[in-house]
């Protein structure tokens, strides 16, 4: 991997804590900070709250107490914050949610017209230049059903880029994939890193956390066990229950 | 050559087997077959069947001049009373199951409230109520104490329509619309609603001919629709088999006019696949 230089915290999470209403308890006193253009791969065991911890960042979910500050902006009572730090936050879920009854062309369009309040024409153009980063640029005027699980979640990224977030989520965006399309839709996200954009991906996916993260974060119970690099995982990794880990995904 | 025909004849029978022609040709049988049957019974009664009588209620064209019956004039005020019906039981259907999907507490008490009054009462009681008691206080007409009295009943199942329409969409849809960035205005608008719409509109519309037929008790507070018409002309005529027949097929005739207007709308709601 070259060399990359990371730039200051965009992302400063602060001691979270989140509890569902059925007391089960999704993250503990949670804190980690990210630079820009850096990647962070997280993983950990199923229910151990990846998720939760994406959707608390673009506030899909409310955090009991703790604070998260994302490029500035606190996330806290203030509505109008929130809705700022959701145009800055895109977030690729794994089972893509396109809109069904709309082309993917619109599906794109969408926000960028509503929210960012570009004309037709301007989102448009922007949204066939994102189709042709994602390799998909024919199927502007198809429905998503028409499309491939790869296709699709190709299009939920380009979805997300036209708000130019400033930080991209990726909820284990290959997982709901038949192995044939995970690549390219890897190759888009290593794509994405590459050009610096700043990532935290939930993923099972080893050989992109070898190839394109920046630091990999272990996590159980809503907390982090033990983070460092990709390199430092796979060579050694300190704490057991890494280890138990590690050696059921590889 | 004599493949190619009986080919042929197949080719078109089956288009006429899946034609709208096959469909009326079947209904028209099956109204042939209750004429029969009712005829041979209402002779045993000895029922004098006086149908050229009817007309003249319908329409008449005296001296040249052309006018409406007074069943016409009853129609005219069913279908004004169903078009108001309609629009304002579908804005209080879909108002009320987006306040019981609100966040506010109030909002949902309150929604949930109306519901279950509306729903637990007779519609009788209910025209009764907002003709005699409120309508005086609010100096109501007629006309709109009946409409407001049903649109309000049809609206609360409506709303329960609307509301299980709403909530039949899958979560996703909202995240990915919140974390596009869109409110939540703009997320009922352009994601959730339109597909709600396409779930919502066969219930929607069992619904509205529900409307139509319960418009028939706005006459018991003397407001001159279809039914109180017909009622009328037959205490004068004592054609009561042939004016109930005739007002039973116009309401007919609203309900058919309606579905073709959701045929329309089912169209063009339709998800590409
Ligand atoms: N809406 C919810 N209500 C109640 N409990 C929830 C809710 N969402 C998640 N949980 C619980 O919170 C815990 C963390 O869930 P989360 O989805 O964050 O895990 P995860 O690490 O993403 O797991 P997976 O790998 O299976 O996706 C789990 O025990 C889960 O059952
Ligand atoms: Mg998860």
């Amino acid at each position: 991997m070259q060399e990359k230089k990371l730039g200051d915290y965009i992302v400063t999470v602060e001691k979270i804590n989140k509890t569902f209403p059925n007391g089960v308890c999704a993250l503990r006193e949670f804190s980690t900070r990210i630079r820009r253009r850096e990647v962070v791969v997280i993983i950990g065991p199923s229910g151990s709250g990846k998720s939760t911890f994406l959707r608390c960042l673009n506030g899909l979910e409310e955090i009991d107490s703790g604070s998260i500050v994302i490029d500035g902006i606190p996330l806290d009572e203030n509505k109008k914050n929130r809705w700022e730090i959701r145009k800055e936050v895109g977030m690729v879920f794994q089972s893509f949610n396109l809109f069904p009854h709309k082309t993917v062309l619109a599906n794109i369009t969408l926000a960028p017209r509503l929210v960012r309040k570009k004309s037709n024409d301007e989102a448009a153009e922007m949204a066939m230049d994102l189709l042709r980063k994602v390799n998909i640029p024919e199927k502007a005027e198809s429905y998503p059903s028409q499309l491939s699980g790869g296709q699709q979640q190709r299009v939920a990224i380009a979805r997300a880029l036209a708000m130019h977030p400033k930080v991209m989520m990726f909820d284990e965006a290959t997982s709901a994939l038949d192995p044939e399309m995970i690549g390219e839709v890897l190759d888009v996200m290593k794509n994405l890193a590459e050009e610096g954009m700043t990532m935290i991906v939930v993923t099972h996916e080893m050989g992109f956390a070898r190839e394109v993260s920046d630091r990999v974060v272990f996590m159980e119970d809503g907390y982090i066990v033990e983070e460092g690099t990709a390199e430092h995982f796979f060579t050694n990794p300190q704490k057991e229950r890494t280890k138990l880990f590690l050696s059921q995904i590889l | 050559m004599a493949v190619k025909t009986s080919q042929f004849y197949k080719k078109v029978w089956l288009k006429l087997k899946r034609s709208a022609l096959m469909d009326v040709t079947k209904f028209l049988v099956v109204v042939a077959v209750i004429m029969w049957v009712l005829a041979r019974g209402t002779q045993q009664l000895g029922y004098n069947w006086q149908w050229y009588q009817v007309p003249k209620y319908i329409f008449q064209f005296q001296d040249g001049q052309f006018s409406f019956g007074p069943l016409m004039f009853g129609l005219a005020m069913t279908f004004r009373i169903t078009a108001w019906g309609l629009v304002l039981s579908m804005t209080i259907g879909l108002v009320t199951a987006l306040l019981r999907l609100s966040d506010s507490f109030f909002a949902r008490i309150v929604a949930r409230g109306y519901v279950e009054l509306i729903r637990n009462t007779p519609l009788l009681v209910q025209i009764f109520f907002l003709y005699f008691v409120l309508a005086p206080i609010f100096g109501l007409s007629r006309f709109f104490a009946g409409v407001l009295a049903l649109s309000l009943f049809e609206g609360a199942y409506a709303s329960e329509i609307f509301r299980a329409g709403i909530v039949s969409i899958h979560k996703g849809q909202w995240e990915a619309s919140h974390s596009l960035g869109l409110n939540t205005f703009d997320t009922y608008r352009c994601i959730i609603l339109p597909q709600a719409i396409r779930r919502i509109l066969p219930p929607l519309t069992s619904q509205a001919i529900s409307l139509i037929k319960d418009s028939a008790l706005v006459s018991t507070i003397a407001v001159y629709d279809l039914t109180m018409e017909g009622r009328a002309v037959i205490a004068e005529t004592f054609l009561t088999f042939e004016i109930w027949f005739t007002v039973a097929f116009m309401y007919l005739m609203i309900t058919i006019i309606l579905s073709i207007v959701v045929n329309f709308l089912e169209n063009r709601f339709r998800i590409q696949t």
